[in-house]
């Protein structure tokens, strides 16, 4: 029976072996054919010891190419993430202040926060804006990746696996590093105009990519964007008026961004490199809160005798640039010191609103006032390989800061201006902190196909503490074309700044309702904690299997338990002696209020088919399952909607189907991405929406070998979320001014197509 | 079932080049058609490879193959002290601190200098192989080839980005 059973294992490795050794053999090829073969795609993430090919990492990894990023269609960074990346979600939210103007994602259904974003391998700043409303990310803040110009962009690797014991906070759901093109790229510009179904949401987009080659390889780089974006209105009609109609604006806002990426390398003969990269980015962003009818307020009609429709004004700057410089010394010990300053300012002014308690002397346009955040990050990092082990460690420096400005008085007083009450005196704050941090990661190679990396990376903060978190990863080829990996590690996310120090007042129905910082005097006295870290334990198992080398299977399991996670309180109602001292009705917390634990599997089929007229079709189907369980309600007090939102709040399944095909001058892109379903929570009842699936196609053709033209378009078959089912409230319902969820994962504008034309010189 | 693992790891170590390092190591043979050498009275082709960890590519590949109809040699050196004659040089990425004084060695030998270090073709390298957009792709730089004699068909040019002077040996 043990003979029999060696033979049959024995055999299984063989067969498994043996479709690779067949067609191994390209000595015989010419060399015009050995420089059209495309080779691997290597990642610099998931390890500091050097690039890899994303088909023997240890921790799961996906690369995006910038002719992936060109043959999609899409002009944001945001868009391309959900297109590409199963459990990838960015919902389109309306009507909720701050986030309707800077979009948040998420990754397995995690917070946004607990990704970290990097550009060219350094850590990335989060926006200024904390997402206070009841949208997928309340109570977090994100990097705006929509920031970055696709045409910039050479390739973006994904870590599906925790990493803070190599990159530090953030990396808990997983790690974006966005590599911007370097050097032997064209010159290109494109211009791209579309619309939606219902012939609104106009845009055009204008790229262009400039490269100059410096001496070396190096070069200078420039990418700008413009941007106009038309809003689109899905509302439903007003029930509160006597003669209902459409009062509200429901969908993506106008905005117009200016944007522009920078990206240069100065190599020196001495193979001392100076590299610097810089983002510029200009967005003005309008969107409305809910209509206010002529009976809203007695004072409404002293400047509006029809009702008004307030209009928020976001106008965002958000900037980083990046210096550095490398080398190597005598000893072969690579070094590396880097520097990166990022910041993001928000300024919100409303129009078209009023603030009741001026009456008729009310200004129609407030400033509300400003959010802004910096982020300051040096980095020392050494490298040396010693034969089979590779050793990189480093130093890390960051400074903080975060800023709320006070906006009119006029905004605030009493109440303050309707759809979006400025921040008051009482908000404005000026808060800082640093933090400094010893990392080492090692990778020890026992023999091609078996390795193990550990990694162990210690943080000071001056806020709030120390930690100290470790990784160990391995994988091992059982055959040639069968590799089993595996990681354990533990992570953290630091509380932000903004969670840590943000506060303000808004009246709501005649309610004053503040958010307060866990030290306010009013939050220690219902008995606030000093915010601590969120910890994380991370376990990733899991499987590449190279069935061809045309043809991979990889299949992993991950289990994120997080301790500590920090949401942001519902309003709780006050005593009357606490009302009266505090001049509050409501009050609402940042705190450490959950455990959470999410798990699922990643199975992802990659195939390339090479047919005999030279066409070629590269075809993805990749199911992400992931499921998030809140394991323990610490302060016990969050919502039956708090808790749904993290738990029913996003898709749990996600399944693509992507596809290439290539034939001389015509290339066409079909995607077809299926959601399962999702819950929002409204006033105690849980709504359900229904899968749905999308389907998007490009289809380009080259008219001569520089200039390409391409239609196509985005949910082509214009599928809707279904309407709120059962629910019909004044603001939200199936026949009403909010008939969709804002927690839909593809928003629900509907239909998009588009004419894109691009040149390469 | 102590056999099965021992066999699969046998494996392991026969098949796991990377094609990289592989379209690599066959490139630095594949453009020896493409050149003409001055006379040459060896009866083998000799590639050196100058500081290299993937030494058994180079062996795997050229095991039993020819090369301008001479069988293949292949010689690693550690320090350029040690080169002997030979048709192609290949300098690893690891011998970039002494570029300088390693391609001043090799002055008026007629050797063809390849290597994937950074700038190579510009720091006085004959052919510079990089990897851009998940191809290979080549640089020639080809005043310097001209200074050790070397006649580089055209067809070999019209596929590689060539420098026309400005070779720097700094």
């Amino acid at each position: 029976m043990n003979k029999l059973l060696n033979t049959i294992t024995l055999s299984t490795f063989l067969l498994l072996s043996h479709s690779l050794q067949a067609d191994d053999d390209i000595f015989d090829e010419s060399l015009e054919d050995l420089l059209s073969m495309e080779t691997e795609l290597k990642a610099d993430i998931g390890s500091r010891n050097g690039a890899k090919n994303i088909l023997e990492s240890r921790s799961p990894i996906d690369v995006i190419t910038s002719k992936q990023i060109k043959s999609s269609g899409l002009t944001s960074l945001t868009d391309i993430l959900r297109y590409f990346i199963a459990g990838f979600n960015a919902p389109e939210t309306s009507v909720a202040d701050g986030s309707d103007h800077i979009r948040t994602f998420t990754l397995r259904g995690m917070a946004p926060d607990q990704v970290l974003v990097l550009i060219n391998g350094k850590r990335v700043h989060t926006s200024s804006l904390l997402h206070v409303n009841g949208t997928i990310g309340r109570g977090s803040s994100n990097v705006d990746i929509d920031t970055i110009i696709p045409i910039s962009i050479q390739k973006i690797e994904i870590l599906r696996d925790g990493a803070a014991a190599q990159y530090g906070s953030d990396a808990i759901a997983g790690v974006i590093n966005i590599i911007l093109k370097g050097a032997n790229h064209k010159n290109s510009f494109s211009i791209h105009h579309g619309r939606r179904l219902e012939n609104d949401g106009k845009s055009l987009i204008t790229d262009s990519f400039l490269t100059f080659p410096l001496r070396y390889d190096g070069f200078f780089n420039i990418s700008l964007q413009a941007k106009s974006q038309e809003q689109t209105n899905r509302a439903g009609i007003d029930k509160r008026l006597e003669h209902p109609y459409v009062t509200t604006h429901a969908g993506i806002p106008d905005s117009k961004n200016l944007l522009a990426t920078l990206n240069t390398e100065i190599a020196q003969f001495d193979n001392i490199l100076l590299y610097s990269s810089a983002i510029i980015n200009y967005r003005d962003s309008e969107a409305s809160a809910f209509f206010r009818p002529s009976d809203h307020n007695e004072k409404t009609t002293l400047l509006y005798p029809n009702g008004f429709l307030p209009l928020l004004n976001a106008k965002i700057i958000d900037t980083s640039l990046t210096v550095g410089i490398n080398g190597e010394l005598s000893n072969e010990i690579f070094w590396d010191l880097s520097n990166v300053y990022g910041y993001n300012r928000i300024k919100y002014y409303i129009n078209n609103s009023m603030n009741y308690s001026l009456g008729a002397l009310s200004p129609t346009s407030f400033y509300n006032g400003s959010l802004s955040f910096s982020q300051n990050t040096t980095n020392l990092d050494l490298k040396k390989d010693f034969y089979q082990l590779k050793i990189a460690g480093g130093l890390e420096y960051r400074y903080e800061s975060y800023k709320i400005d006070a906006g009119d008085k006029s905004s605030y007083i009493d109440g303050g201006a309707q759809g979006f009450p400025g921040y008051s005196e009482e908000s404005d704050i000026d808060k800082d902190r640093y933090s400094y941090a010893l990392y080492l990661d090692t990778t020890y190679l026992f023999q091609e196909g078996l390795s193990l990396e550990g990694a162990i990376r210690y943080e000071n903060y001056s806020d709030f503490g120390s930690t100290t978190n470790l990784k160990l990863a391995s994988d091992y080829r059982v055959v040639e074309n069968v590799l089993l990996r595996a990681s354990l590690s533990t992570g953290f996310r630091a509380p932000s700044l903004a969670q840590s120090n943000y506060s303000n007042i808004a009246t709501f129905g005649g309610v004053r309702s503040g958010t307060f910082q866990p030290y306010a005097p009013i939050s220690q006295e219902l008995g606030a904690k000093a915010l601590k870290a969120e910890t994380s334990k991370h376990l990733t198992v899991g499987t590449i299997y190279k069935v061809t080398n045309s043809t991979t299977i990889t299949i992993d399991y991950f289990l994120t338990d997080v301790n500590d996670k920090i949401i942001l309180s519902d309003p709780q109602t006050l005593t009357q002696e606490q009302q009266h001292k505090y001049k509050v009705e409501k009050i609402s917390c940042f705190t450490n209020a959950i455990d959470t634990r999410t798990y699922g599997i990643d199975i992802k089929l990659n195939k390339k088919i090479i047919f005999q007229n030279s066409s070629s079709l590269d075809l993805t189907l990749w199911y992400n399952y992931n499921k998030n369980r809140v394991l323990k309600n610490i302060t016990k007090e969050n919502s039956f909607e708090q808790i749904d939102r993290v738990e029913n709040g996003q898709p749990k399944h996600n399944i693509k189907l992507l596809s290439r095909y290539e034939r001389n001058k015509l290339t066409y892109q079909l995607n077809l991405n299926a959601f399962s379903n999702y819950a929002q929570v409204i006033n105690n009842e849980k709504y359900w929406f229904e899968k749905q699936l999308i389907t998007d196609l490009d289809i380009s053709y080259k008219i001569t070998n520089d200039i390409s033209i391409a239609i196509g378009g985005n949910n082509i078959f214009d599928s809707m979320p279904n309407r709120w089912d059962g629910l019909s409230s004044k603001y939200y319902g199936y026949d009403t001014i909010k008939p969709y969820s804002r927690y839909s994962p593809f928003g629900y504008s509907g239909a998009y197509y588009y004419i894109n034309i691009s040149m390469e010189f | 079932m102590l056999k099965i693992i021992l066999i699969s790891l046998l494996l392991t170590n026969i098949y796991a080049y990377q094609l990289e390092n592989k379209l690599k190591v066959l490139i630095i043979g594949k453009v020896a058609k493409y050149i003409s050498w001055q006379e040459s009275d060896e009866d083998m082709f000799i590639i050196t490879v100058l500081r290299d960890n993937d030494e058994n590519l180079f062996d795997d590949i050229y095991q039993n193959k020819k090369i301008k109809h001479k069988p293949v040699s292949i010689h690693y050196i550690d320090d350029i002290t040690q080169l002997q004659k030979t048709d192609i040089l290949y300098l690893s990425p690891s011998n970039s601190k002494k570029l300088p004084q390693i391609l001043e060695q090799l002055k008026n030998k007629n050797i063809f200098t390849i290597s994937d270090i950074r700038g190579f073709a510009e720091k006085g390298g004959m052919m510079q192989i990089y990897f851009a957009s998940q191809r290979v792709k080549l640089k020639i730089n080809l005043e310097n080839t001209q200074q050790e004699n070397f006649k580089i068909k055209s067809s070999l040019l019209r596929i590689s980005d060539v420098l026309r002077g400005n070779s720097t040996n700094e």
